[in-house]
C-alpha cells in the first residue's frame, strides 16, 4: 500500500484552493495514486450541512473535513483538504491528528481575491448582506510553517501545481517524476516492444 | 543466488537431460532437487516475476499483466514497479542489514532502492535510468550492456534474431560476472530473459524437427547449460545456488482474438469504426478483453463507460460470459479453445483485489488469448509459434530438498524458501509458503 498523506489548501475565499487543489488531484491521479478531494464548498452540502459560520461551527466544519482525511491516510489514500480554515489553533489541531500533513498556504492579497470574486459574496459582504465574512468581516490567521506558500496572484496555475508536487516528492510522500514515468518517447519504445513479443 | 530462466520448462530440462544434452544440469542434480512448478493466472512474466518477488498473490501486488487500464478514465499503461505494492524479496533482504545484487527481473523498473545494485530489466527503455544507484548506468554503458534483443528482428530474419539474442546473453554475462566477482553480496540474482524470447520464435521450430533453426535452439539451451556450469563454479560451498523458471512453454497453434469474440456474440461495441484502445468502447457494452485472457465487466461506477449494474445484472453478464466462453471452438479444426475460466474471487485476494479481472480464461495448450481489438477474424497464425504454459515451470534447489511433490506448489512459494534459507524473517502477509 502506498503511504497516505493529507494536503491542506488554506487560504481567502478565492485565493486559488478549489483550483490548485483539483489540478493537483488531476497530477497525483496521474501518477496513479488514489486520490480524494474535500472541498470546503461541497463538504458544506453534505457532511457539514446546516453549518453556520460562527467560529463554533468553522471549528466543527474543519475538524469533520480533517477526520475524514485522517481515516484516507490511514488507508493510503492521497487526501486533499481545500478549505478556507481561518483558525490556526484547528489547523494545527488537524495537523496534530493526521500526523502526514502538507499545509499549503494559498497566500493571495485581499485585494485580488475581491476583485475575482468568483461567487458574487465579496460583493454581499462589503455591503453588509453577509455577517462573519472572512477578509471582511471575519479574522483569517495566516498559517506560520506552511510546507509551501502559493502566491497565486504571481504563479500561473501550473507554477502553484508544481511547488507543491515537489514538496511532495521531498518529503518523499511520492517517488520523483523521472522515476515514476516513461517520457512519451520510451513509452512508444516499451509499447514496441511488447507489442513485437505478442504482449500488447 | 538465484538465476531466473524466463520460459523455460521443467518439461524441457528433463526431455535434454534425458538425452545427455545438459551435462551442467546433470551434475546440478547430482547435489540438488528439481521439481516441477506452478505459475501465476494470468500466466505471463511480469504476473509470475512479481508473484516470485513479493511473495504474494496478485490481489496483493497489484501487477495482472503487461498492460492495464485505469477504470475510471478506460487510460491504458504499462505497470511498473511503482505499480507493485508491498515489499520485494530483495528489499526485506536489504532491511535485514544483507548486501543484494539484482539483474534484469522483469517489473523492476523504475529501480528500487536497494541495499545493493539493482539493474532493472526489459520494461527499461533508456539505460541511463536502468540502475540503482544511476552511476551504475556508465559502467553498463562502457560495457555495451544491452537490455533486451530486438524481437522485431525475428519477424524478418531469425539469423539475425539469434545473433542479437547470443550477443544480449553474453553482454549480460560479462555485466554479470564483473557484478559476481567484484561485489560483495549476501544475495544475487539474476535473470535470463533471452529463454523467453528464443522459444517465442523458435520453439515451433524446435519442436517439429527443423533442419535449420531445431539445432539452433539446442545450441542455446546448451549455451545457457554452460553459463550455468561457470556460475556454480564461481560460488563458493558456503552460497546455494536455486534456479527456476516461471512459467513454461508449448508450441502455439494460433493466436486467439477475445475481443472480437466478444463483438461477434453481441457482449461488446465500439464508439467509430476502428477502435484504438478500450477507451473507445461503447457505454452499451457488457464486457471487454486485455491480453491474455482478462474479461471485465463493463461495470457501472468503476468503468468510465460503464453500464452494467452491480450485483444483479454484473453476476449474470460474467455467468453468461463465463458459460459462452467455454464453448468456444477453432473455427478451423473445431476444436476447444479455452480450458477452463476463473472469477477472480477464485484467483485473487487483497487490498487489489478490485483491480482485478472479473474473469481470467485459461486457454487449452496451442491457443494464445490475446487483447487486440479491432481484428477481423477469431483466430491468427502468425510468427509467434510458442506460448506460455501454467504447470510447467520448475526449481531447482542445490543441496536441498524442496518438501513438496511435482505441481503441489507455485511460484509464490519460492520467496519464503529463500528467505528461509538466508534467516530472514517471513513477512506475515506473505501468501507463499516456505518449502523446505
Amino acid at each position: 500500500m502506498e503511504k497516505g498523506f493529507t494536503v491542506w489548501f488554506t487560504g481567502l475565499s478565492c485565493s486559488g484552493k478549489t483550483t490548485v487543489s483539483q489540478g493537483l488531484a488531476d497530477e497525483l491521479r496521474k501518477r496513479r495514486l488514489k486520490v480524494e478531494v474535500l472541498d470546503g464548498d461541497v463538504v458544506r452540502t453534505n457532511l457539514s450541512k446546516g453549518l453556520g459560520f460562527s467560529k463554533e461551527d468553522r471549528d466543527t466544519n474543519i475538524k469533520r473535513i480533517g477526520f475524514v482525511c485522517k481515516l484516507l491516510t490511514r488507508n493510503g489514500v492521497a487526501a486533499i483538504g481545500a478549505a478556507i480554515s481561518p483558525y490556526r489553533e484547528i489547523r494545527d489541531y488537524n495537523r496534530r491528528e493526521i500526523k502526514d500533513f502538507v499545509e499549503v498556504y494559498c497566500k493571495c492579497p485581499l485585494e485580488i481575491c475581491i476583485e475575482r470574486d468568483v461567487k458574487g459574496l465579496y460583493k454581499k459582504a462589503l455591503a453588509g448582506e453577509i455577517a462573519n465574512y472572512t477578509g471582511v468581516s471575519d479574522p483569517y490567521e495566516e498559517p506560520l510553517n506552511p510546507e509551501v506558500v502559493l502566491e497565486t496572484d504571481k504563479e500561473t496555475k501550473e507554477q502553484s501545481i508544481g511547488k507543491v508536487i515537489r514538496k511532495l516528492e521531498e518529503l518523499r510522500y511520492i517517488p520523483p517524476a523521472e522515476a515514476t514515468s516513461y517520457t512519451e518517447e520510451e513509452e512508444e519504445t516499451i509499447k514496441q516492444r511488447l507489442s513485437d513479443l505478442g504482449y500488447l | 543466488m538465484v538465476i531466473g530462466l524466463d520460459g523455460v520448462p521443467f518439461s524441457l530440462i528433463k526431455g535434454l537431460l534425458a538425452e545427455g544434452k545438459l551435462p551442467n544440469w546433470a551434475q546440478l542434480l547430482e547435489s540438488g532437487s528439481l521439481k516441477r512448478m506452478n505459475s501465476v493466472h494470468p500466466c505471463v512474466s511480469s504476473v509470475a516475476w512479481a508473484t516470485y518477488m513479493t511473495g504474494k498473490n496478485p490481489g496483493k501486488h497489484n501487477i495482472y499483466g503487461f498492460v492495464d487500464r485505469q477504470p475510471g478514465s478506460m487510460d491504458v499503461y504499462i505497470p511498473t514497479s511503482r505499480d507493485m505494492a508491498g515489499k520485494t524479496l530483495w528489499e526485506i533482504i536489504s532491511q535485514a542489514g544483507k548486501r543484494v545484487v539484482v539483474i534484469n527481473v522483469p517489473v523492476t523498473f523504475p529501480p528500487r532502492e536497494v541495499n545493493g545494485i539493482l539493474i532493472s530489466g526489459f520494461l527499461c527503455a533508456n539505460i541511463d535510468k536502468i540502475a540503482y544507484p544511476k552511476e551504475v548506468a556508465g559502467l553498463l554503458k562502457e560495457m555495451g550492456y544491452r537490455i533486451d534483443a530486438d524481437a522485431w528482428q525475428a519477424r524478418k530474419s531469425l539469423d539475425k534474431f539469434l545473433e542479437d539474442l547470443h550477443l544480449t546473453l553474453e553482454k549480460r554475462m560479462e555485466a554479470m560476472f564483473h557484478f559476481l566477482e567484484g561485489e560483495t553480496w549476501d544475495f544475487f540474482q539474476l535473470h535470463i530473459m533471452e529463454t523467453d524470447r528464443l522459444n517465442h520464435f523458435l520453439w515451433g521450430l524446435w519442436e517439429q524437427g527443423d533442419a535449420q533453426y531445431g539445432p539452433e535452439f539446442l545450441k542455446y539451451y546448451q549455451k545457457i547449460d554452460a553459463i550455468l556450469g561457470h556460475i556454480n563454479n564461481a560460488l563458493d560451498s558456503d552460497t546455494r545456488l536455486i534456479i527456476l523458471s516461471d512459467h513454461g512453454f508449448c508450441g502455439m497453434k494460433k493466436e486467439v482474438f477475445l475481443n472480437h469474440w466478444l463483438q461477434r456474440e453481441g457482449w461488446l461495441k465500439f464508439r467509430g469504426k476502428a477502435p484504438k484502445s478500450v477507451k473507445d468502447i461503447h457505454q452499451e457494452s457488457k464486457a471487454y478483453s486485455l491480453i491474455p485472457g482478462r474479461v471485465y465487466v463493463n461495470l457501472a461506477g468503476r468503468e468510465s463507460s460503464g453500464s452494467v449494474r452491480f450485483p444483479d445484472e454484473y453476476e449474470r453478464v460474467r455467468g453468461e460470459v463465463r458459460e459462452a466462453m467455454l464453448g468456444i471452438r477453432d473455427p478451423d479444426s473445431g476444436e476447444r479453445i479455452i480450458e477452463r475460466v476463473f472469477t477472480r474471487e477464485e484467483l485473487y485476494h487483497g487490498p487489489h483485489y478490485d483491480d482485478g479481472p472479473d474473469l481470467v480464461a485459461i486457454p487449452c495448450n496451442g491457443y494464445d488469448l490475446k487483447g487486440n481489438l479491432d481484428e477481423k477474424e477469431l483466430t491468427y497464425k502468425g510468427p509467434l509459434v510458442g506460448m506460455h504454459t501454467f504447470d510447467d515451470a520448475f526449481l531447482y534447489i542445490k543441496e536441498g530438498e524442496v518438501r513438496k511433490e511435482d505441481n503441489q506448489f507455485g511460484v509464490m512459494d519460492v520467496m519464503p524458501t529463500i528467505l528461509k534459507l538466508m534467516g530472514v524473517p517471513i513477512p506475515e502477509d506473505v501468501d507463499g509458503q516456505p518449502l523446505v
